[in-house]
């Protein structure tokens, strides 16, 4: 028994070490050029700052860390995909992590302050709160580690430490689909023909009302949507669903519902969306972001409701971002069509702007853009790059 | 002269720090009931896990039927013959008498279990040893005597059992069922078996064994012929010396002294109408059968339970017991029979254990004062002359007349004047037992009261001033100890209505 | 028997084994990790052990008592969420953020406590049950908006993190002062569990709930003492994620009270009541840490840390029960 545990014990402890052994010797690789000049700087945490700069120019490899939200989505892979190219394209070393889900705000926090103890020469950073790192930004700035916010970046920063940003401008791209809503011909009557008495509803479906991505698209359509409908009837619009968005008008003839998740895990969104699709006369459903597609779906037999015949047949939908299932909606028609922002380009310029900010030079926002793509338009070659599976 | 079926000799057992058994030996013929006897840690119960395999012996031979053998284990001992009833019961008590006798190896019909053949099988077995028990009934259904006897039935199911070990089988039965149990083990003597009986009560050996094996301290002290041997002469070899008290005639306790406790009426689901009185430095002993209502009374008294209605009066002041606390408040101390479930921390050193009802007393504003704990604990465990290595020691690794020991200190230093002992000596080695009895006349004698339960009528006989005797929750009869006799007490303690 | 002196030293050398385990994984992880051996990763470790270990040190009281805490970790996030609701919502001075951060910890430690002891639930049911409430309780409040404690370049309420985080004390940039709360309240709750009656008690119950009922010990009180005590360290538990953590998100927390909890088990404490020290769980507490983060200087992601934590857990358990089986053969013969 007890040599058992002693086994097992030390099964553990040379696992963690083979574990720790073989990662090292990996990570070593690429800069065993000169690994030693990093060792003083890493002792010497008070006379990184006016070195910060040198070692890098002369050997080259930077370490610069890519901290993203998740890697829960496919949407995080292409990024991871787009960082690597850029690494490989600019000779640095980049380590690409993101918590589980991205409610855990806990789990990045660490993981991001693990990486600055490895005092790197710039760092990369999709921040799930931005309060959370606020310290951490101060102590990149005192250090003059330049970081580069991604996707939906690190809003409200107000240390200084985050030089530029490569995102989409989610408000603009969410935009994109209220107009295309509005350009609907089905949608468009209906809109026209809603009374006080007979309303319809235009419901916005996002995950959460925490992350700045969510928000701002869910911000971007809902007012957009709302300018468009006070078009076609002035007055009547009503904006419903959350406390955030809220803007109630009574005898409304077009309710705009925002229908936020308990939490972002798919079964919760699903139930979200079922709710959504309890109500009478919702013509359209804009989804926020691959969750809420993910979800929507799920409450829709995998969209096959939608389709001609199915129970929701003349619902009228719009998705965010891409995926195989969010893909094959589009592809089969059942989905009006959807907004894609362009992860791989988010990953690559991230990755460029850390290096050009680790080297000195001024760096500024980037926005990586937002397309519209319908079963039209969905396998050219323009847009299936940017429609990661 | 019958075939000596097994012999073990110059068994030898080292556990860490300790020389277990030192030169052991026993030796069991066909047909034959040998006692096994000895204190607490005499080492009976490691040379019989040495014979049924769960230790291996470092030292020494085994012989079965002349021929020498090793044991791999508990299956193997089963294998070679070799069976073993445990004084606790290890049966199932939801599964009916033929599922545990067949537990692990039951008769099989492609995937299933063959109910009507394990049924089978059992009731001839069950016939084969006289037992009036059905295949089928739920064991839980049994009297405790019974379940033993299933579990007889269970060891001698494996295949051509030839050594019988029991451990304490008589332990939870009462003297009727005792007799039941002894009329089952001469039949399966006639069956050619060989019989290990190990038991702490010396009537018992008069009555059932033919030889006598003892031990102490490890080692073989002799083996004797039952018949030509007195207990007297056998308590001086398990423990070295002569005991024994002398048993009380007359009460010592004199005729005005004042009345302690008072209970009236008590009344609860198996107790019915209850009331008694308990003088100043008395010893009172209850007596009845399993299930008389004896236990559920003292918990009454204690708190432990809550009683429906009656009134309870400690030195003539009515006091509401409502939970054990208001019991311990007012002096009342519960020893019980389970001490371990009962009684004991026994994960708790012996001074934490002492000190459990007296924290309040043992501790400043803020800490425990853990000097004077450690003072009063060594004190009490003085006084009452418990064996342990020191204070400090988990209460766990002490024997079980130790560990009544530490239960009694707990109320002495409580400043318990009412003291309920409540089969005080179960499980306790001779030696033990009668340190027990001096104790307990000793409390009495500087003035404490105590009630004594006890199913064995010749330790109430010689501890008592007084007896009561209960019978199906009812007080059917009392007696002082000038009058008291085993028959008297025993039709009392059978008669069922109140005359 | 022949009872020869066991050697005093062998025990203690037991005793030291955790510590060992401990001081071991740090070189260990010094050697092969990537900048392991560091001023910061020595803060990282602290302060990723500040919120695990006040759940730890609270819960050890409920697990020696024989109980057990699921709802640990929605309970410290529902704190944390309504501490942060009230400051940042309805403009409370933080100290009374604070407060009422606490308060809600010792609250539904208080309810934990009547659930278990007077209404005698299950402990996994009853909490399992105010897992699911403190959950709900804390969206319901916020209206499922996470909340944000101020920063330390907050306009309001700045000295939050220099007071629990990180200060410039002592000529030292970024000084852990959370480590002075987390050794002062490991050296309070370590006096209470092993100097004070309630500490007494505590043992007592969960060694033999029954035997402390006889010998007079309320422990249906005790017992709601110990969960709402518990509920204290949890409500601390919340200011110390907040601090580290800084935003708070509704809906989340559960799976956290396993970090306690494991902490718990890896010092030594059994699950089955009446054993265990607080010390040991303060190690247990901090061999996670320095897993976790030396893991990941390592170069191994989250997944292979959950991983060999879970492995950590059965070999401590396995060891200690056989630690406690050789003290017993030794002592039963």
């Amino acid at each position: 028994m007890k040599k058992l545990i002693a086994l097992l014990l030390a099964l553990v402890m040379v696992f963690a070490l083979v574990a720790c052994a073989s990662s090292e010797t990996k990570t070593e690789e690429p800069k065993t050029e000169t690994p030693a000049a990093e060792t003083p700087a890493a002792e010497e945490p008070a006379a990184e700052e006016p070195a910060a700069e040198e070692p890098a120019a002369e050997d080259g490899t930077l370490y610069i860390p890519v901290m993203a939200k998740g890697f829960q989505h496919q949407f995080w892979q292409a990024v991871k995909a787009g960082s690597e190219a850029a690494a490989a394209d600019y000779g640095v070393e980049i380590y690409f992590d993101g918590p589980a889900s991205e409610t855990e705000i806990n789990a990045q926090v660490d993981m991001v302050k693990k990486e600055m103890a490895k005092n790197p020469q710039a760092m990369a950073l999709a921040a799930l709160s931005t309060e959370s790192v606020t310290e951490i930004l101060e102590e990149c700035a005192e250090k003059n580690i330049p970081v580069i916010g991604f996707d939906s970046g690190v809003p409200d920063d107000t240390t200084g430490a985050v030089k530029a940003t490569a995102c989409t401008n989610n408000e603009a791209a969410a935009a994109i689909a209220a107009d295309k809503f509005a350009e609907n011909e089905t949608l468009a009557a209906k809109m026209a023909a809603a009374t006080s008495d007979a309303p319809i509803i235009i419901a916005c479906l996002s995950q959460d009302a925490v992350s700045a991505s969510v928000t701002g698209r869910t911000t971007g359509f809902v007012n957009r949507m709302a300018e468009l409908a006070e078009q076609v009837q002035p007055g009547k619009v009503s904006i419903e669903g959350h406390a955030k968005w809220e803007k109630k008008v009574d005898d409304a003839a077009i309710i705009i519902r925002v229908e936020i998740s308990a939490t972002t895990e798919a079964t919760a969104v699903q139930t979200a969306a079922n709710a959504l699709l309890q109500l009478d006369n919702l013509a359209a459903v804009f989804c926020s972001n691959e969750g809420a597609v993910t979800g929507f779906l799920a409450a829709v037999s995998d969209g096959e409701d939608l389709a001609d015949g199915g129970k929701y047949e003349d619902l009228v939908v719009a998705g965010f971002d891409a995926g195989a299932a969010q893909k094959n909606a589009v592809r089969q028609g059942w989905f009006y069509g959807s907004v894609t922002q362009d992860p791989y380009q988010i990953g690559y310029k991230a990755v460029e702007l850390a290096v050009k900010a680790a080297n000195g030079e001024e760096v500024s926002d980037v926005d990586t853009g937002a397309q519209w793509y319908d079963a039209s338009n969905i396998d050219d070659d323009m847009i299936a790059l940017l429609v990661y599976d | 002269m019958a075939e000596t079926i097994l012999r073990m000799y110059g068994i030898q057992k080292y556990f860490p720090g300790v020389h277990a058994l030192d030169n052991a030996q026993l030796e069991v013929r066909e047909g034959e009931v040998m006692a096994l006897i000895g204190e607490n840690g005499a080492g009976k119960s490691t040379l019989m896990k040495i014979l049924t395999g769960v230790y291996t012996k470092d030292e020494g031979t085994i012989e079965l039927f002349g021929e020498k053998v090793e044991i791999h284990g508990p299956h193997d001992a089963q294998s070679k013959g070799i069976s073993i009833v445990h004084q606790e019961l290890n049966l199932m008590q939801d599964l009916t008498v033929a599922e545990n006798i067949f537990i692990g190896r039951e008769p099989m019909k492609g995937i299933f279990v063959d109910k009507a053949e394990q049924n089978r099988m059992t009731d001839e077995l069950l016939q084969s040893l006289h037992l009036n028990i059905s295949a089928k009934t739920q064991v839980k259904r049994l009297t405790v005597a019974k379940q033993q006897m299933v579990e007889i039935a269970k060891a001698l199911s494996f295949n051509n059992t030839k050594v019988l070990i029991m451990d304490e089988p008589s332990a939870a039965l009462t003297e009727s069922e005792i007799e039941d149990l002894f009329t089952f083990i001469r039949r399966l003597k006639a069956t050619g078996v060989g019989i290990v009986y190990i038991s702490h009560r010396m009537d018992e050996l008069k009555q059932i064994t033919d030889r006598i094996t003892v031990m102490r301290d490890g080692q073989y002290v002799d083996t004797v012929d039952t018949a030509t041997t007195t207990i007297d002469q056998v308590v001086q070899m398990m423990v070295g010396r002569v005991i024994y008290e002398e048993p009380k005639t007359q009460s010592s306790v004199p005729a005005d002294a004042p009345v302690v406790l008072e209970a009236e009426h008590l009344v609860s689901d198996d107790v019915k109408d209850v009331s008694f009185q308990l003088r100043k430095g008395e010893i009172l002993g209850f007596a009845g059968l399993m299930g008389a209502g004896r236990t559920e009374t003292a918990r009454l008294v204690c708190g432990a339970d809550k009683r429906e209605s009656g009134t309870i009066r400690v030195g003539g002041r009515e006091v509401n017991i409502r939970s054990p606390r208001d019991a311990v408040e007012a002096g009342i101390g519960y020893l019980s029979e389970d001490r371990k479930r009962y009684g004991l921390c026994l994960g708790l050193s012996v001074a934490d254990n002492t000190a459990m009802a007296s924290l309040d007393k043992l501790s400043g504003p803020v800490f425990v004062n853990d000097r004077k704990i450690t003072e009063e604990a060594k004190k009490h465990a003085e006084a009452v002359r418990t064996k342990t290595p020191s204070v400090r020691t988990l209460v766990r690794s002490l024997s079980g007349g130790n560990q009544q020991k530490v239960v009694l200190s707990k109320w002495l230093l409580r400043d318990c004047d009412i003291l309920i002992f409540d089969e005080p000596t179960r499980g306790i080695d001779v030696g033990a037992k009668s340190e027990i009895y001096k104790l307990m006349n000793q409390l009495a004698a500087e003035g404490k009261s105590i009630i004594m339960i006890s199913s064995e009528l010749p330790e109430l006989l010689r501890m008592s001033d007084r007896v009561i005797v209960m019978c199906e929750g009812r007080v059917t009869g009392e007696l002082d100890i000038a009058e008291a006799t085993q028959e008297k007490i025993m039709t009392y303690a059978t008669k069922r209505e109140v005359g | 028997m022949k009872m020869e002196k066991i050697g005093s030293k062998k025990i203690d050398l037991q005793k030291l084994l955790a510590p060992a385990v401990l001081i071991l994984l740090y070189i260990v992880f010094a050697i092969f990790g990537n900048k392991f051996f560091t001023l910061d990763t020595f803060k990282n470790i602290l302060e990723a052990s500040y919120y695990i270990g006040f759940m730890a040190f609270g819960v050890t009281f409920i697990i020696i008592t024989g109980g057990i805490d699921l709802s640990l970790g929605t309970v410290m996030m529902c704190a944390s969420l309504l501490g942060a609701y009230v400051f940042k919502v309805h403009n409370w001075p933080l100290i009374l953020a604070l407060a009422l951060t606490i308060f809600v910890g010792v609250g539904f430690g208080f309810i934990n406590g009547t659930l278990v002891a007077r209404l005698k639930l299950p402990p996994f049911i009853a909490t399992l049950g105010t897992q699911m409430m403190s959950m709900g309780l804390g969206s319901i409040i916020t209206k499922v908006q996470s909340q944000t404690w101020p920063t330390a370049t907050a306009e309001v309420g700045a000295w939050f993190k220099k007071v629990f985080i990180r200060a410039d004390l002592f000529g030292i940039k970024g000084f852990p002062v959370g480590a002075f709360w987390l050794f002062g309240f490991f050296i309070i709750a370590a006096l209470i569990l092993h100097k004070t009656k309630f500490g007494r008690y505590t043992y007592a119950i969960g060694s033999n709930e029954e035997a402390a009922r006889l010998s007079g010990i309320n422990v249906d009180s005790w017992k709601v003492a110990v969960y709402t005590l518990s509920g204290f360290f949890i409500g601390m538990a919340g200011i110390f994620y907040a601090a580290a953590y800084t935003t708070i998100t509704p809906g989340t927390g559960n799976g956290l009270e396993m970090n306690g909890i494991t902490g718990v088990i890896i010092g030594g404490t059994s699950m089955s009541g009446g054993s265990g020290t607080m010390v040991g769980t303060l190690i247990g507490v901090f061999i996670m840490s320095v897993l976790k983060t030396g893991l990941s200087a390592c170069g191994l992601q989250a997944p292979w840390q959950t991983f060999l934590t879970g492995a950590v857990v059965i070999g401590a358990v396995l060891l200690d029960k056989a630690r406690t089986n050789a003290a017993n053969r030794v002592k039963k013969v």
